[in-house]
């Protein structure tokens, strides 16, 4: 038995679940629901479309290229049963799950920064267009010109005397 | 990335039962099946069949990237002009889509992006008689 992948979705396939399709070529597709099966049919294409891991993958969504996604693979070669190398390969399987899960947090993070970046920039330039509505470009400048006739008034006394 | 919309569906009554259209039994080629079929020794093969009656156009008229069969010359050259056909070439520039991509896009070894295909409409003989 085995926890196959989708085709279509790349979801697993659990023993009793999804259908599979022989094309007439013998070559066979599985499929992890009929969603996935429907979508098969009317020749999308997966990595144009949006709800796929291959799509995510594809348009740089989520973290492609990692050492801790090189240990869940298909190997083919029949391993005789060992208790230890079992039970040591259970504990490997969690603490690699728990590091992968990490780096892929860490990767949609670091992608969605820029964004956070841009909506900034993005923020204070709307302000210094508008500014003209939270005050005014000509606000303050009465009282400034009045200062002014008030010292060059003051400088004109103190030269007279 | 959507749907594209369906236009022009009250006259052709071709897109009128589009479940049918997805029956196992009408099933046109995958685009894999016909990036074999660009390998030059099954392509050869392809545009040079032999006199078939049942087919279209005796099946000597052959759209290798459509899969489709034309009446004669003309229409055959007339549908290299069309968007069907272009679109079809766009598709093809990109390497098939597979289940060890799939796997790998589930997280079994690291995502390789797809490569890119080079594709040509086919060449055809001029000859005038």
């Amino acid at each position: 038995m085995r926890i196959e992948k989708c085709y279509f979705c790349s979801g697993p396939i659990y023993p009793g679940h999804g259908m599979m399709f022989i094309r007439n070529d013998c070559k066979v597709f599985k499929f992890c629901r009929s969603k996935c099966h429907k979508n098969f049919k009317k020749k999308r294409n997966p990595r144009k479309t949006r709800w796929t891991k291959a799509f995510r993958k594809a348009a740089g969504k989520e973290l492609t290229v990692d050492n801790s996604l090189e240990f869940e693979k298909r190997r083919n070669i029949p391993v005789k049963y060992q208790r230890e190398l079992w039970s040591k390969t259970v504990q490997a399987m969690k603490k690699v799950e728990a590091i992968k899960q990490k780096r892929q947090a860490r990767f949609i993070i670091n992608r969605l920064k820029k964004g956070k970046e841009l909506e900034k920039a993005e923020a204070i330039n709307e302000v210094k267009k508008n500014i003209h509505l939270i005050r005014a470009s000509h606000a303050g400048q009465t009282k400034k010109l009045e200062e002014k006739m008030v010292q060059k008034l003051a400088e004109d006394v103190e030269m007279a005397e | 990335m959507g749907k594209s919309k369906q236009v022009g569906n009250h006259k052709n009554g071709k897109k009128k039962n589009i479940a049918k259209t997805w029956k196992t039994k009408r099933r046109t080629k995958d685009l894999d099946q016909i990036h074999s079929d660009m390998i030059p020794k099954n392509a050869a093969k392809l545009l040079k069949q032999e006199v078939d009656y049942d087919v279209t156009g005796f099946a000597q008229n052959y759209c290798l990237h459509c899969a489709r069969y034309f009446v004669d010359l003309k229409a055959l050259k007339e549908h290299f002009k069309t968007k069907v056909h272009k679109r079809r070439l766009k598709e093809l520039r990109e390497e098939p889509y597979s289940q060890a991509e799939a796997e790998r896009a589930a997280g079994m070894g690291s995502y390789v992006a797809p490569k890119k295909v080079e594709v040509h409409t086919q060449q055809v003989e001029e000859n005038m008689e």
